[in-house]
């Protein structure tokens, strides 16, 4: 009769452990498998080589390099031509000598820089409005130096498509200013802007359809009054169209300048010609646009039209870059001083792949090492929990790498935490487990796994606050900690109750 | 005996802050080249090479001096070498070693010393002040609510004190020790950040469960 029973328990066990056997083969194979693309890859074929179709890392400028732009200040010089009476001659610099002495002009080579704009002060104050300009440009990571006896800044910027402009947007003086025409007199300068930004909207006219973009430039108390009156002074008369003026800047800027002559060509058609004073925009010396208004504007807010209205995204982008680059220009002010870009060449970083490859040594075999104790520690528990860990972290590995996370070295050392808080949580389960079992509860996985979240967490907690917070920072040194933080304590808090639970309760049935 | 052994541990900290304020005062902070006022010349090889190569070139010019090595552009066919000072000896000591190691024909008059600027202390942690008084305040927001029961202003002050101990000591070490201040001074400040405030959970967890368990007792 024991003889029977005895037999009888021994076949269910063995049912029940061949019951248990294939989920818990399944899961550590599936592990196996992650573990293995996410350390080695897949490789597939691809024209005579191999080509790894696992997503690379996306690195940041600390890890990848950097494109290095040295400015200088400027010592060049700049020829101007002017007529009998001192007024600059436009496209002046076309003439030949013989040209402009047949018209009585005279040819004047002065400095960019006044020898007096050559001060400390100067360098300072250029570094930073560059400081701003990258600011307002949304670069988010840069290093910034001013050697103060030279006055040479030293500018490292991520390497994209969008590198090329920032460095000219850098040297850019921004001297923006309202002449009048025909006499040059200066109405409106630099002082007088509060703003300048870029707006969309959508049009649906006959000519037109799409998204517009607009450079809006805002303009201060004074700049207002200033504005009203150039408004008032150089109305034009024979349109009667909508308060803000409409002009075109950029690449576009000829051809939209045509169709508002075509236009105003129609209007004075119908209401005869008259003579109307124009006023200029210029940037950096540079005609931006010529235009007359329509009306006075009391607004104080002057809204340019950059290229046509698109509904292609490419063209609507290209547009809006065009306008921010005015934008960035005219915003805090124009640069003091004249800077040259000396040299501007993408230098790769000093931390090197082996450097980086010896640090995720360091850290495998300090895992490894912390694995071998939880496998002698706890035994089978410990071995199951620790397959799942190596999951665990393959796991996350893979998903920041998805998951579009730049990695810089603070985002290196999160990796490194997320790993340790793995091991913290699994060393605290293991050891809830064994209190569990040695008290003889009822359900000792279960019971183990919701204390040791809920423990675990509680202590946690703080970090939890701190990845969320850094998540939302441009930076890239914060937002890259903030992410691997971020993705890292999701895969722990999911994975670990998905599988390393289900893995010890298959252990232990 | 318990609180004399962390009476000790305060009093050892406050001497490792004493220590360090004393060392920055002397010597100030040690900086890494790459923050440094420093001397850069750039070297076109022609074709692929090895920082290491390079490396032993310029452990026979410079010594022991730190030396910061770079390859140029994407087709690595250049090598940016940074050193604290670079004169023209050590310039012409560099291409000589150059041109006889990758076969070059490199001249000392086409390549220029090109002067680096140091990088301000305050320039480096600028990006950083915002992030953390966020994180902080959120924390000590959250810390308050849940320890309510610890007293909110008790836990906030503590937080901020072991918060700032903690980050105290750090700069104190590296100032004693001479550790440079640079790129791996930010995850520094996070790691010990983090811990810091990991402790003082682990230590109000602890105060608030002895708390209810003598509520319960009674």
């Amino acid at each position: 009769m024991k003889n029977n029973e005895t037999k009888q328990n021994k076949t269910s066990k063995k049912n029940k452990s061949s019951f248990t056997f294939i989920p818990k083969l399944t899961i550590v194979l599936v592990i196996i498998l992650m573990t293995m693309i996410a350390f080695f890859g897949i490789y597939v074929p691809v024209q005579n080589r191999m080509e790894d179709k696992v997503k690379s890392y996306d690195l940041a400028m600390d890890l990848k390099g950097a494109r290095v732009i040295q400015l200088t200040p400027s010592k060049g010089t700049k020829t101007t031509v002017k007529d009998q009476e001192g007024k600059e001659v436009e496209d002046g610099s076309n003439l030949t000598d013989e040209e402009i002495t047949e018209k009585g002009y005279t040819k004047e080579t002065l400095p960019l820089n006044e020898e007096s704009t050559f001060s400390a002060d100067n360098y300072q104050s250029a570094k930073k409005i560059m400081e701003k300009r990258l600011h307002y440009l949304g670069v988010s990571s840069y290093i910034i130096n001013l050697d103060e006896p030279s006055g040479q800044i030293t500018v490292e910027i991520p390497e994209n498509d969008l590198t090329d402009d920032i460095g000219n947007d850098l040297v850019t003086v921004g001297k923006f200013e309202i002449v009048d025409k025909d006499t040059q007199e200066v109405l409106m300068d630099n002082s007088d802007i509060q703003e300048a930004k870029v707006m969309y909207g959508s049009s649906n006219t006959a000519t037109s359809n799409g998204t517009s973009v607009y450079l809006e430039i805002s303009f201060t108390r004074d700049g207002k009054k200033k504005f009203e009156n150039v408004t008032s002074t150089y109305t034009n008369t024979t349109t009667n169209t909508t308060g803000t003026t409409e002009n075109t800047t950029g690449e576009e800027q000829n051809e939209t300048n045509e169709t508002e002559n075509n236009n105003s060509t129609e209007n004075t058609t119908t209401e005869n010609t008259e003579t109307t004073k124009q006023v200029e925009m210029k940037i950096d010396g540079q005609s931006i646009m010529t235009t007359s208004f329509d009306q006075v504007v009391k607004t104080g807010k002057m809204q340019l039209t950059v290229g046509t209205a698109s509904t292609d995204q490419v063209t609507i982008q290209k547009y809006a870059q065009n306008a921010q680059n005015i934008a960035v220009t005219l915003n805090d002010g124009k640069l003091p001083i004249h800077y040259d870009m000396n040299k501007n060449e993408y230098i790769q970083s000093d931390i090197t792949t082996n450097q980086i490859e010896l640090a995720a040594i360091v850290v495998a075999v300090i895992v490894a090492i912390m694995l071998i104790i939880f496998m002698v520690r706890f035994h089978k528990n410990g071995i199951l929990a620790s397959i799942s860990v190596i999951g665990a972290i393959s796991l996350f590995l893979l998903l920041i790498r998805y998951a579009n996370v730049t990695l810089s070295l603070e985002g290196l050392f999160g990796i490194a935490i997320v790993i340790g808080l793995n091991l913290a949580f699994i060393d605290q389960l293991l050891k809830k487990i064994r209190q569990n079992e040695q008290e003889k509860e009822e359900k000792v996985v279960s019971h183990a796994i919701t204390e040791t979240y809920l423990s675990f967490f509680a202590i946690i907690l703080p970090i939890c606050i701190v990845a969320i917070a850094f998540c939302f920072i441009s930076w890239t040194a914060m937002s890259s900690f903030g992410m691997v933080m971020f993705w890292g304590i999701l895969t722990l808090a999911i994975y670990h109750f998905l599988v390393t639970g289900n893995l010890l309760k298959l252990s232990t049935k | 005996m318990k609180q004399n052994k962390n009476k000790i541990g305060l009093i050892v900290l406050l001497l490792i802050i004493v220590a360090g304020i004393a060392m920055i005062v002397i010597k100030g902070f040690a900086f890494d080249l790459k923050y440094q006022d420093a001397k850069r010349i750039e070297i076109a090889l022609g074709g692929t090479f090895s920082l290491e190569d390079v490396k032993s070139i310029t452990n026979e010019v410079f010594g022991k001096d730190p030396v910061m090595l770079q390859k140029v552009e994407v087709f690595e066919d250049a090598v940016s070498i940074t050193a604290k000072d670079i004169t023209d000896e050590q310039k012409q000591g560099i291409i000589d070693r150059v041109n006889e190691k990758f076969k070059t024909e490199v001249k000392a008059e086409d390549v220029d010393i090109i002067t680096v600027a140091h990088t301000r202390a305050r320039d480096l942690l600028k990006p950083y002040i915002f992030p953390f008084a966020v994180a902080t305040v959120v924390i000590l927001a959250y810390m308050a609510i849940r320890y309510h029961s610890l007293s909110s202003a008790k836990v906030i002050a503590q937080t901020l004190a072991i918060v700032i101990l903690a980050q105290a000591v750090l700069f104190s070490v590296m100032a004693i020790a001479r550790i440079p201040i640079g790129r791996l001074t930010i995850p520094l400040v996070l790691v010990v950040y983090l811990l810091s405030l990991i402790g003082c959970t682990n230590r109000f967890e602890k105060m608030r469960k002895k708390d209810l368990e003598e509520i319960e007792g009674k």
